[in-house]
C-alpha cells in the first residue's frame, strides 16, 4: 500500500519514481519531478518544486540538449538522446536556465523552502 | 554568394513543379534518400565552417549543425534500415548533392566575414527550403507512419536552426555596418 503522502505522488507536471517500499520510505519527503525536452522545448517549462526535491530532464528529442542555469546552480552538459539528466534542488531560488547548444530553449526551476 | 542559391533554388522548383508535381509523388525510398542528403549536406557545411569562419559564434552554430544533423541521420539511417528500405537517389537528392557541393566550392573561396556571411545566409535558405520540402512534399507524401513520423520530429529542430541562423544574420549584418 502507497503512502498517501509518497515521494511518488503525482501532480500536474510531476512524474513518478516506481521502486520498493523502502526506497519509497528513504525519500518520504522528497518528489521527483519530470521536465520532458522534446519538439526543442522544456515541458513544463515553468516548474516550482521543494528545497530537496530532484527533477530529472528527459530527452526525447533525435538531437542532444542542455538544461543550464543562467547563473550555473546546475548545467547538465550534453544530454544525449533517449538519455536523462537529474538534479536535486539544494538551494531556494528562481532559476531561469535554457538549452546552450539551442539559444531558442528556455526553461524555469523555482525552488522554494 | 548569391550564386549558392542557385542549387537550393533548383531544389525547390524540382519539390514545387518537378517531377512529384506531374503526378510522380517521391516513394519512400526517394524521401529517405532526400532526408538523408539533406542533411548530410549540411553537416559538410557545417565542418567546413567550423574550420574557416572567423566569428565565434558561427563555428558554434556549425558544430551544432555537425552535431544535429549528424544525430538526426543516425535516427534516419536506424529506421530505413529497421524498415528494410534502400534510399533510392532521385531528382531531388541529387540537387541538393550538387548544391551542396557549389556551396562548398564558392565557400573555399571566401574568407573572414565575407565566409560568415556567406555560410549563414546559405543556411537561412538551405533551413528555409527544407522546411518546405518537408511540409508540402516529403511529410504529405510519405507512405510508411514510421518515416512520417520522424519527420514530423525532427521539423522543429530545423525552425529552431532558422531562427538561430537568422539571428546570427542579423548579427553579421549589423557588425558589417
Amino acid at each position: 500500500m502507497r503512502p498517501a503522502r509518497a515521494c511518488c505522488a503525482i501532480l500536474a507536471g510531476a512524474w513518478v519514481i516506481g521502486g520498493s517500499v523502502s526506497a519509497v520510505s528513504a525519500t518520504l519527503a522528497s518528489k521527483v519531478y519530470l521536465v520532458s525536452i522534446e519538439n526543442m522545448q522544456f515541458i513544463p517549462q515553468k516548474l516550482t518544486v521543494r528545497v530537496g526535491d530532484r527533477v530529472q530532464w528527459v530527452n526525447k528529442d533525435l538531437v542532444p540538449h542542455t538544461a543550464t542555469a543562467d547563473v550555473k546552480a546546475f548545467d547538465s552538459r550534453s544530454i544525449a538522446p533517449n538519455a536523462s539528466w537529474n538534479f536535486v534542488a539544494h538551494h531556494a531560488g528562481e532559476y531561469g536556465y535554457a538549452c546552450t547548444f539551442h539559444p531558442t530553449m528556455k526553461g524555469t526551476l523555482t525552488v522554494v523552502p | 554568394m548569391r550564386t549558392t542559391y542557385t542549387a537550393l533554388t533548383g531544389f525547390l522548383l524540382i519539390l514545387a513543379t518537378g517531377a512529384w508535381a506531374q503526378g510522380a509523388a517521391p516513394t519512400d525510398p526517394q524521401i529517405a534518400a532526400i532526408v538523408v542528403t539533406a542533411n548530410q549536406v549540411d553537416v559538410d557545411a557545417g565542418k567546413l565552417a567550423k574550420a574557416k569562419a572567423h566569428s565565434s559564434e558561427v563555428r558554434k552554430f556549425a558544430q551544432l549543425m555537425i552535431t544535429d544533423h549528424t544525430a538526426v541521420n543516425k535516427s534516419a539511417s536506424a529506421l530505413v534500415h529497421k524498415l528494410h528500405v534502400t534510399p533510392e537517389s532521385n531528382a531531388t537528392s541529387d540537387s541538393l548533392k550538387k548544391g551542396g557541393d557549389e556551396n562548398l566550392a564558392a565557400l573555399k573561396k571566401l574568407h573572414g566575414h565575407a565566409f560568415d556571411v556567406a555560410y549563414i545566409d546559405h543556411e537561412v535558405t538551405y533551413h528555409q527550403a527544407v522546411l518546405d520540402a518537408l511540409d508540402t512534399t516529403l511529410i504529405p507524401n510519405a507512405q510508411n507512419a514510421e518515416l512520417k513520423a520522424l519527420m514530423v520530429k525532427v521539423r522543429p529542430a530545423f525552425v529552431s536552426h532558422l531562427e538561430h541562423a537568422k539571428t546570427l544574420q542579423n548579427e553579421l549584418n549589423k557588425s558589417a555596418k
